[in-house]
């Protein structure tokens, strides 16, 4: 059995103010790669996901690089190796 | 178009007609151009500087603020000599200094959709070097609905963020909003003034976003429309991810729902 094992990293701003280091999540999509990050940072879940589990409109998802697809039911599939960067914008000039 | 060049003109941007991706006919598309910058502090700085060095015929300068001691540590275009001043003004006494060929239209006015609806239409280029989300998303719907190309840049601590937006021109441009469809809301992310922010920071980005204006002007190299830099300045890593248009986006979508500036103050 081959483990999923993606990496998860987050933008340096979300950095600041939330707990969330990169780490490996175990997970075939992206939704149960972050489920695994949620499950030990559930303040970080409400912050991403609104109350119907979608991500939220001012966050996007990158997975190796290019924009998840799937906003809604985060079934983007992933894989040992891929990367998904969770990303939002600045305002700051 | 007009390749015909003053001895002094020659001298001052020989540099670039040294480059064969530049030569007479991109410096005379330079100088025929018309960029708006929007916001004239720490990325307009930069950004004005480097057009205005590099023979930008028109700047127009938008920013309704005064200096202040405490923008001196990343707005270059300004002088501790200057403070209170407008800052179109103040930007305004260094560009002519730096480059007197250069026509400036100073606008010191808050940008709100009047003033876009005014403004962007007078323009080749649009630059947001604005500092929150209301102006920015502003200057995205704009810019999209009045047919004008985005050059746009964000900063906060060591981070910066740039890409360019043509959503206007079709498949595949993507739109600001195909990236964020909606701002964050209020207070979920500071600003420059709330959380800091490193001046050099702001000076690369600055400088990031006047050379993809230069090359946007000359039609030189590969744009960033459909790109998005983001460099972590603490981590000394740059990162480009790949932008898609969104078929459902609200502004450049199949079934938009955007089509005004109305939902904007002004």
């Amino acid at each position: 059995m081959v483990t999923s094992m993606p990496r998860v990293s987050f933008t340096p701003n979300l950095r600041r103010h939330l707990d969330c280091p990169t780490v490996d999540a175990p997970g075939a999509t992206v939704r149960a790669a972050l489920e695994n990050v949620f499950a030990g940072n559930p303040r970080l879940r409400g912050y991403l996901l609104d109350e119907h589990g979608c991500l939220r409109r001012h966050v996007t998802i990158f997975v190796n690089d290019a924009p998840a697809a799937d906003r809604v039911t985060l079934a983007d599939p992933v894989g040992e190796g891929d990367d998904i960067f969770v990303f939002q914008a600045l305002s700051g000039g | 178009m007009d390749l015909d060049f003053t001895e002094d003109e020659l001298q001052r941007y020989s540099r670039h007609i040294l480059l064969r991706e530049v030569g007479a006919i991109g410096q005379a598309k330079l100088r025929a151009a018309r960029v708006l910058i929007v916001g004239a502090g720490g990325l307009g700085s930069p950004l004005a500087l480097y057009l205005a060095a590099a023979g930008v015929g028109t700047l127009g300068l938008v920013d309704h603020d005064v200096l202040e001691l405490s923008n001196l540590q990343r707005q270059v275009a300004h002088a501790t000599a200057r403070v209170g001043q407008r800052k179109v003004d103040s930007a305004a006494e260094a560009l002519r200094g730096l480059n007197p060929e250069v026509k400036l239209e100073l606008h010191p006015r808050r940008m709100d959709a009047a003033a876009a609806r005014e403004l962007i239409p007078q323009y080749d280029v649009i630059c947001d070097g604005t500092d929150n989300f209301p102006t920015r998303f502003l200057l995205g719907d704009a810019c999209h609905l009045l047919g004008k190309p985005l050059v746009s840049a964000a900063v906060l601590r060591f981070e910066g963020q740039l890409s360019v937006f043509r959503a206007h021109e079709g498949a595949p441009h993507p739109c600001h909003r195909c990236l964020n469809p909606e701002p964050p809301p209020p207070g979920l992310v500071p600003s420059c003034s709330e959380a800091g922010v490193l001046g050099a920071v702001v000076g690369v980005m600055g400088t990031l976003q006047a050379t993809e204006v230069l090359k946007l002007v000359m039609g030189i190299g590969e744009g960033m429309s459909g790109r998005l830099l983001l460099w972590d300045a603490l981590d000394a890593r740059f990162r480009t991810v790949r932008l898609r248009r969104d078929p459902a986006c609200a502004l450049c979508g199949e079934h938009a729902t955007i089509h005004d500036l109305s939902a904007h103050p002004g």
